[in-house]
């Protein structure tokens, strides 16, 4: 378990709230000693079988990146998760990943801990799943079938090496869909298995996935 | 059901003000009979129900119908049948639009049938259609959208001179009438299709706005032609008022036969179109077609019975409290009253909410709902404020408002942000929906009929018309406001 990413002792941390309190948590962490951070909005789901059918089970979010030195981080966040009770169902999740190397911001030097990743007892693990538009959902399904409680997906747009493209006077990239998923890491092999064998990410230009293991988690349910 | 109750919150805070605001008039300045106010108080739980579940229907239903053709529309790749399908769409869209046929039989009314009801509505459409096929060519050919509607109303301001004062009134109302609840999210959602295309993210965002404001500029010319071809220079007729002796269930039962068939109709077209498009070129999965044809239905039930309950419960008590209010002495108060009417009315048009949202969605949260909302307000009070001071004030003319404002806005496009020239176009014909074309019209034509020398025909049209033109200036004026605020890079650096 000893990973060379951990030695750098920055982190990323990664917030999903509910619409509209991104900013407010935002705020809450420059407050903190975080040098700032990136909003994007997202949508998210939970399972409930009929409801999802229908589509109303999506709610929108936000997403919130930030990057930090370890401890910084992870006093902040222990002071954002009283204030904003991700512990409480519906109140948001968050977690860390490390990062290798930043440029850019000045504020999060090295903060090697002692301590060894993941204090929590559990580990756990973030898929993240680049698709074309409109595949999300079914990502989602997937996953939920392996034992993933829920996912969130952010809208973005990108492409592989043969996709540009040229109508009119506009050029056009297809539009992507983000789904991120955290897992138990036990369950992450199942979960991205049963995404490949519905979806066939295998293939060329289907989409990719990638897994990056989580250092400290909140809000998280077992 | 979270997406329910996070609506029913927002639509609740919405509707919230302008119940207050009746009620602290009904005891204050205003008092209302006892069935009125409970027709209004019903009105009220209709429109909270109404408004929630159509703004979930348009998200599940008609966003993605629209985003999907607009899509497949400029994949195609061909200019002829982004043409010739953006004819067919704005013609069909805007033919099933019920707001068309009262405006449309008003018309005929007024002109004592020179100008009969059909013929205004495949007139007005035919424009509309001509149109937004020319605001998608404007997409996918990146023409800035400041220089099109540069061009449209200098036409328009041309037509203008050699249409009577009577029509001019009603051809600038058409184009907000036009624009309704349903028309609206499709268009807008229609431009977020083929923009979202666009590799050059800032592009993609302020293109997404825009096409809303030209096809309601179609409305404007056409009804200008017909009256300019047909020689009507004169309104002869008079409008029958609405009765308003109907009991408390008669009145909503009433209004529930007229709407339910009306909003069937006017969702056919779209639902046609999409089950043709759907076989063509979608091929979209099961779960997203059953996904889309719910959200339709909602968007049905939801449209119905918030239109009733803003006829049946509010359209009386407007022209109530214009009529009692104009009637007392003091004729500040019509003018306060009028502003902040308008200011509480336009927080519950539903297309108003769809366009917020969207602005939010595809700005990532950089411009907020809140602050377009509070803007939209303003202006829309300023525009009912105006108009009832048109109303006191015989002399004034509505030319004289709407040639300035019109000249500034597009001043103004100038030199804006470019993301916000397309949204304040686009919310001039939003801002002139159902609520505000009853509400609104029925408070400053009680008004009028309370005021000695107020024509309540001439002055009644033309209300519509300056609710469409203020959020113009407002918006841009937001837009302004976030230039000179945002010191670093931001959205202003497209000086394109």
């Amino acid at each position: 378990m000893e990973n060379k990413s951990g030695t750098t002792g920055i982190d990323l941390i990664c917030i999903i709230v509910n619409f509209g309190m991104g900013s407010k948590v935002l705020k809450t962490a420059k407050s903190l000693g975080i040098h700032g951070g990136t909003l994007t909005l997202a949508k998210g789901t939970a399972n409930h079988r009929i409801w999802d059918y229908l589509g109303l089970s999506d709610i929108r979010k936000e997403v919130l990146y930030m990057v930090a030195g370890r401890e910084t981080a992870y006093r902040a966040l222990d002071r954002l998760d009283e204030e904003y009770k991700f512990h409480k169902p519906n109140h948001g999740i968050a977690f860390t990943t490390s990062v290798y190397e930043t440029v850019g911001t000045s504020g999060c030097k090295s903060e090697a801990m002692n301590s060894e990743r993941g204090e929590d007892e559990m580990m756990y693990q973030v898929i993240t799943i680049i698709v074309d538009k409109g595949k999300a959902e079914d990502v989602i399904t997937a996953a939920g079938k392996a034992g993933s409680k829920g996912g969130t997906i952010m809208n973005a747009r990108g492409s592989g090496i043969h996709e540009t493209s040229r109508v009119f006077a506009m050029d056009i990239e297809p539009e992507k869909e983000i789904v991120l998923i955290l897992s138990e890491q036990d369950s992450t092999e199942a979960i991205v298995s049963a995404i490949n064998k519905d979806i066939g990410i295998d293939s060329p230009g289907k989409g990719i996935i990638y897994i990056q293991d989580v250092n400290k988690t909140y809000g998280v349910y077992k | 059901m979270s997406v329910f109750y996070e609506k029913f919150k927002e639509v609740l805070f919405s509707v919230l003000p302008i119940t207050i605001i009746v009620l602290i008039l009904n005891f204050t300045l205003t008092p209302l009979e006892l069935p009125l106010l409970i027709r209004f108080l019903i009105g009220v739980i209709f429109i909270v129900f109404g408004l929630t579940i159509f703004l979930v229907g348009v998200d599940l239903g008609i966003t993605p119908i629209g985003n999907h053709m607009g899509g497949t529309l400029a994949k195609t790749n061909r200019i002829w049948i982004v043409a010739v399908v953006g004819l067919i769409l704005g013609f069909f869209v805007s033919v099933a639009e019920p707001d068309l046929h009262i405006l449309a039989a008003q018309v005929d009314a007024v002109s004592s049938g020179l100008i009969s009801k059909g013929s205004i509505v495949v007139v007005v459409s035919i424009g509309i259609s001509v149109l937004l096929a020319i605001g998608l060519g404007r997409i996918v050919y990146n023409f800035p959208l400041y220089r099109i509607l540069t061009i449209i109303y200098f036409i328009i301001f041309v037509l203008a001179c050699f249409t009577s004062r009577e029509f001019l009134a009603i051809s600038f109302d058409a184009s907000g009438a036009t624009t309704g609840a349903l028309t609206v999210p499709f268009i807008l959602s229609l431009a977020i299709g083929v923009s979202k295309l666009k590799k050059d993210s800032k592009a993609s965002e302020k293109d997404s706005f825009g096409l809303v404001a030209i096809a309601s500029t179609g409305a404007i010319l056409a009804v200008m032609l017909m009256s300019i071809l047909s020689k009507t220079d004169k309104i002869t007729g008079s409008l029958e008022t609405a009765e308003t002796s109907d009991t408390i269930t008669t009145a909503f039962v009433h209004e529930f036969i007229k709407i339910g068939p009306e909003i069937v109709i006017a969702l056919l077209p779209i639902l046609i179109l999409f089950i043709i498009f759907q076989r063509i070129s979608f091929k979209l999965s099961k779960r997203e077609v059953s996904r889309i044809i719910f959200g339709i239905l909602l968007t049905l039930i939801g449209l119905v019975i918030f239109l009733v309950g803003v006829n049946a419960g509010f359209m009386d008590v407007g022209s109530v409290v214009g009529f009692k209010i104009a009637s007392n002495s003091n004729k500040l108060y019509v003018i306060i009253v009028g502003f902040i009417l308008g200011v509480v009315t336009i927080l519950a048009e539903p297309a108003v909410y769809v366009l917020t949202h969207q602005i939010e969605e595809v700005t990532s949260g950089y411009v907020k709902r809140s602050v377009v909302m509070l803007t939209l307000t303003i202006g829309v009070g300023i525009a009912v404020a105006l108009s009832v001071i048109r109303i006191l004030i015989p002399e004034l003319q509505l030319w004289q408002y709407l040639l300035p404002g019109y000249l500034i806005s597009i001043a103004l496009s100038y030199v804006v942000p470019k993301l916000f020239v397309g949204i304040a176009f686009d919310s001039g014909g939003v801002a002139s929906g159902p609520m505000t074309a009853t509400f609104i019209l029925a408070y400053t034509q009680g008004a009028a009929e309370a005021v000695e020398g107020a024509n309540v025909l001439i002055d009644g049209f033309g209300v519509i018309a300056m609710v469409a033109m203020t959020p113009l200036i407002a918006l841009q004026l937001l837009g302004l406001i976030f230039k000179l605020n945002s010191k670093k890079g931001g959205l202003e650096s497209n000086g394109k």
